[in-house]
């Protein structure tokens, strides 16, 4: 396999000591219909670290990684990405963070191509018809580049957008599970890419479950459960105890 | 300057991507179109074989298929969104956010002005409508109708593409929204099939522009809550 290309914005490049922490967030809290996901979290993860989030269903990892990818706003606390805050800073933080989420994003009448060009203009990347061929040759996807993403599998829809962050620049890329629903071939690929991402000085957060293949891929390990940090280890990551004692309720004015 | 351009062609790129889907989903396009003209068989069964009367009550039922139509045309391209959560991938590219708002209501616009033309011809063929000789007032009834329509609905479409009730929804809300709309455009079209007698056709032509400014400038500045937590 040809050597991955990630693009880097002159944000992520310059020793890691020199840059923001990629990831800070204070006493953070995300609440559903009042009962917390994240429970006030307070995380530091140094900039081009890989670092991995850990803990059983319902532990809170997919809510902090929508939480550092601006698809949830903290009901409590703060997150910052780069030191920009995710709340009033959020165009800016948009552009240096990439996400996979469980869903892909893909729409299902565009080709793989398409779905690529389209990722290109709105991501407004330079030269974005070399790109996209590189990115398609990086996951693999060339022969079938031409095919309606309806007819593609689970695992061929996310190698495609794996291949959607190779276009962008991102500083820090947020993957939510990345080996689920990948064959061996495409789990290696995301091994690769992890690597590529490392060397390349971005920092990485993933929510995982297959933790064994990644021990020599990982700088750091935080462990949640029920919302809050259980757990740390490793370099690159540091946490701080709960402010909140209890609990966050929310305000409520009293008569 | 540069932003402007930057932002327009964010909105063409999303136009571009609705208009391929659209067309690939050809069958949808074609029931929308088959929805209309049934609207309008209804409409003439339901006032009877009087030719006159049914030409009195053209310009009405002109404009409330094209607006039945719509609605589930606007519904469509946001439910193209709806693709394994692609509306939040949308959400979170770095562009601003009223260029999200352009894009699909520029896409709207398209379908809704192929709906107007495809409608209008109808009409004229069912409700033997002279439509021929007032061509160009009628041509800037639809297509200011047509920037209405799809100025609301992409406002809406985005409100109520994650409700579950969103079918009901829809209709319910940009129903009463498009009341000023609908008067403006039947009374245009009914004043430029009689050739205009009374000349009041400018002053409805003029209700619609300002209707489309105000939706168009209120849905850009609103559009963006809609995409965010």
């Amino acid at each position: 396999m040809p050597q991955i290309t990630i693009y880097v914005s002159p944000r992520s490049v310059g020793a890691p000591d020199t840059r923001p922490p990629a990831v800070a967030t204070t006493d953070l809290a995300r609440l559903f219909a009042g009962s917390p996901a994240v429970a006030g979290v307070s995380l530091r993860v140094e900039a081009g670290r890989t670092v991995a989030l850990l803990g059983p269903n319902g532990a809170g990892k997919t809510t902090l990684l929508r939480v550092l990818a601006t698809a949830l706003r903290p009901s409590y606390g703060s997150a910052s990405v780069d030191g920009l805050d995710v709340g009033r800073d959020t165009h800016l933080v948009r552009e240096r963070v990439a996400y996979l989420s469980h869903a892909t994003g893909l729409y299902d009448d565009l080709t793989a191509r398409e779905n690529l060009a389209f990722a290109a203009a709105m991501l407004s990347t330079p030269d974005p018809s070399a790109r996209i061929d590189r990115a398609l040759g990086d996951v693999e996807l060339e022969a079938r580049a031409d095919d309606r993403v309806r007819d593609f599998s689970a695992g061929m829809r996310k190698r495609l957008a794996l291949g959607r962050i190779l276009l962008g620049r991102a500083s820090l890329v947020l993957l939510d599970e990345p080996y689920a629903a990948l064959d061996a071939e495409g789990m290696v690929l995301v091994d690769q890419l992890l690597a590529a991402w490392h060397a390349a000085g971005v920092t990485v957060m993933l929510a995982s479950h297959t933790t064994d293949r990644l021990d020599a891929l990982l700088d750091g390990r935080v462990t949640l459960a029920r919302g809050l940090v259980a757990e740390v280890s490793g370099a690159g990551v540091t946490s701080m105890p709960p402010a909140l004692p209890q609990r966050p309720r929310p305000v409520v004015a009293t008569r | 300057m540069t932003e402007l351009r930057a932002e327009a062609r964010i909105a063409l790129a999303i136009a571009h991507k609705d208009a391929i889907a659209e067309l690939r989903g050809r069958h949808a396009m074609v029931s929308t179109l088959f929805f209309a003209a049934v609207v309008l068989l209804l409409f003439g069964f339901a006032l009877g074989p009087d030719a006159a009367r049914l030409a009195a009550a053209a310009p009405g039922l002109l404009w409330l298929a094209i607006v039945f139509a719509g609605i589930l045309a606007v519904n469509r391209l946001h439910l193209l969104e709806t693709d394994d959560d692609a509306f939040e991938q949308l959400a979170l590219y770095p562009v601003a956010r009223r260029a999200i708002y352009a894009g699909k209501a520029l896409g709207g616009f398209a379908v809704m002005l192929l709906l107007g033309a495809v409608v209008l011809g109808a009409v004229g063929i069912l409700f033997a409508v002279d439509i021929g000789s007032a061509w160009g007032p009628l041509l800037a009834t639809v297509v200011l109708g047509a920037i209405g329509i799809a100025a609301v609905g992409t406002f809406y479409a985005g409100l109520t593409v994650r409700l579950r009730a969103r079918e009901v929804m829809l209709p319910l809300l940009m129903l009463p929204v498009l009341a000023p709309l609908l008067l403006g455009a039947v009374k245009a079209t009914a004043a430029a099939l009689a050739g205009d007698p009374f000349g009041e056709l400018g002053a409805w032509l003029q209700l619609l522009v300002a209707f489309d400014v105000i939706m168009v400038v209120a849905g850009a500045a609103t559009y963006g809550y809609l995409l965010e937590d």
